[in-house]
């Protein structure tokens, strides 16, 4: 599913975020992504949903090399990807429902065929009295649930998660993660990018641990 | 992985699985469903035995929220687009507000309204000068200019029978010498003395339409028998008048060059910043895989519709102008001479059907080169990017 070798990235001027990082993630897989904050977590997200070209190294997707992909290749990649960024990303012109179904509309599924997904999914992440609302009235804990429902909602082949629980209190976050792990009974490849403890204890997945731009296996 | 939950395994199943129907109705919080999608549809259904031994925690929708959430969002605070009535399930994805704003539409709305205008009156002088055309080709006027001393009057005859003896011709009409000075009167103002003039005598002849006369042969004819007639069969003033028409045509276009070429101008500015201002719309629709077709749809939509609605707008405003016309010329000072002057210059005055189709055809073309215009545009921006 994701393969990465010898993955060196660096920004512009700055020294090297990530280097010589091997990995190979199997489809199917439930992976924690840890390490210190500034350690490179949210990189290296970013250059497996190919929002970022890797320095060097080859980066393999779907069993495609993406590590020079352009534009107009990327988005069919991409509809097989989920994503929830540390930031959240939500549109604060369209209501929280319709961010959701975003995923849904832009590969050109018809408002019926989808309604009652959307809301069902909402309501299950505890937005059912806010999805008609505007995403910039909702908490933090909020957008970021509505976040993670968007990035599930197309039932996605891989999850990326970037801190999904970082907002939310202890007992919601064990709700997110039966949903990731849900999602991953399903089929769906699953790496969630945190820093929570608790949140890895109550799940046995193996850790990528990185450190010094190194990625180690645990 | 499995049984790594942080429930003891041995807690009772939360519902009699497969003993009882489900509620139709779904329970938010109800952690025994899980979310699954076939085939694109989401559906809650029972775990499967192994799973199903979780005792859900209650929650309620107030539990879900942390200390912090339930402080900082008081209850009074409902924003006030919350409270809408219907619900926005298909909101436009790129705020119609951000791309099309009012001077773009009035600016597109006066190029149409140009573009409309050139192409009215340009249609309204082609249709008079061939109309023009139509009846002066038919028309061959035969100037006898009598030498001195002979009788002009006899000679007149004498050629008006001679002409009547010839094929092709249906109709020979002698004028008399007061005719002939009435058609000189707006020029020469009332002419007192007719004999003082050596005016020519006119004989006016009309062509047979259905055979196909041949002028050049009549000419030589009546030129070699009698001595200082002509035949003026108006070629010239035929061919002055298709030049006329052909550059005020050519003008027409080049106007309408013009116009097309600010549209698309203004329409490519209009699409870079309305780019730059939904960057971030950009930005998430790709990460959620839009197609930079489906991105270009979404801001080609407004100009499609700013197009159409300004298009619109510019045409009613051009038909009016040519409705109004002769009002307006009458409120400037011009009375029914000016008029119908202006009538035998632009025809009629007014549109006929073909006339509105051209105008629905330049209101079809303005939104279509708004749309496609901005349609490149987007798909050009997106490649440069990156
Ligand atoms: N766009 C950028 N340009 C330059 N440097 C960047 C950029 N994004 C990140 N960095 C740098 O790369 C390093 C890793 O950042 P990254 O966001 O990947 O860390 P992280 O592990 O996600 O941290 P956190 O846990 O705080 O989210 C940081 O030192 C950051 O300053
Ligand atoms: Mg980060």
């Amino acid at each position: 599913m994701i393969r990465l070798t010898n993955v060196g990235l660096k920004y512009d001027r700055g020294p090297e975020i990530l280097s010589e990082v091997n990995f190979h993630l199997r489809p199917g897989s439930f992976h924690f992504l840890t390490g210190p904050s500034g350690a490179g977590k949210t990189s290296l997200l970013r250059l497996l949903f190919m929002s970022l070209h890797p320095t060097h190294g080859q980066i393999q997707l779907f069993g495609q090399d993406v590590s020079r992909i352009t534009t107009s290749k990327r988005a069919p990649l991409r509809r097989r990807i989920g994503i929830v960024f540390q930031d959240f990303r939500l549109l604060e012109h369209l209501t929280t429902w319709e961010n959701v179904a975003l995923p849904l509309r832009v590969v050109g599924k018809r408002l019926d065929d989808y309604k009652e997904d959307v809301t069902d999914l909402l309501q299950w992440v505890g937005l059912g009295d806010r999805m008609h609302g505007y995403p910039s009235v909702l908490s933090g804990g909020e957008k970021q649930r509505a976040a993670i429902a968007r990035a599930v909602i197309g039932k996605p082949e891989l999850l990326l998660a970037d801190e999904p629980t970082g907002n939310v209190d202890p007992q919601m976050a064990r709700r997110l993660l039966r949903l990731f792990i849900e999602l991953n009974r399903l089929g769906t490849s699953v790496l969630i990018a945190t820093h929570d403890h608790q949140l890895m204890r109550q799940f046995k997945a193996p850790r990528l641990e990185l450190h010094d731009g190194h990625v180690r296996i645990v | 992985m499995s049984g790594s939950y942080d429930r003891p395994p041995d807690r009772p199943g939360m519902r009699g699985l497969g003993s009882s129907p489900r509620t139709p109705e779904y329970d938010a919080y109800d952690d025994g469903a899980v979310v699954t999608q076939q085939g694109g549809r989401t559906s809650t259904q029972s775990r499967d035995p192994a799973y199903g031994t979780y005792e859900p925690e209650p929650i309620s929708p107030d539990s879900l929220r942390t200390d912090y959430e339930r402080v900082s969002r008081p209850d009074i605070y409902v924003p006030t687009r919350e409270a809408r009535k219907v619900q926005s399930l298909t909101a436009p994805i790129v705020p119609a507000g951000s791309v099309t704003g009012r001077s773009l539409t009035l600016v597109i709305t006066i190029m149409c309204f140009l573009a409309c205008l050139t192409v009215g009156a340009v249609y309204m002088i082609r249709q008079s000068a061939n109309a023009w055309l139509r009846d002066i080709a038919s028309e061959v006027t035969v100037q006898v200019q009598a030498k001195d001393g002979t009788d002009a009057e006899k000679l007149t005859q004498q050629v008006a029978t001679y002409l009547g003896q010839q094929a092709g011709i249906s109709k020979v009409t002698v004028m008399s010498a007061a005719e002939s000075a009435a058609l000189l009167e707006p020029w020469l103002g009332p002419i007192d003395d007719l004999n003082a003039l050596p005016l020519p005598r006119l004989i006016a002849i009309e062509l047979d339409r259905a055979g196909t006369p041949n002028v050049d042969a009549v000419r030589e004819g009546v030129e070699k028998q009698f001595q200082g007639v002509t035949l003026d069969d108006h070629r010239r003033w035929q061919r002055q008048i298709t030049t006329i028409t052909h550059s005020f045509s050519l003008g027409g276009l080049a106007i309408l060059a013009l116009v097309a070429m600010a549209t698309t101008a203004i329409i490519v500015s209009a699409t870079k910043s309305s780019m730059a201002s939904n960057r971030e719309i950009v930005e998430v629709l790709h990460f959620v895989g839009a197609t930079d077709r489906f991105i270009a749809r979404e801001f080609e939509k407004h100009f499609l519709r700013l197009g159409v609605r300004a298009g619109l707008v510019g045409a009613i405003l051009a038909l009016a102008v040519f409705t109004l016309m002769p009002t307006i010329v009458q409120i400037l000072g011009g009375g029914s001479l000016t008029l119908s002057e202006l009538h035998r210059l632009v025809g009629s005055g007014s549109l006929d059907m073909a006339g509105y189709v051209l105008m629905g055809i330049v209101v079809v073309v303005i939104a279509a080169l708004c749309m496609l215009t901005s349609r490149f545009g987007v798909f050009r921006i997106l490649n440069s990017k990156h």
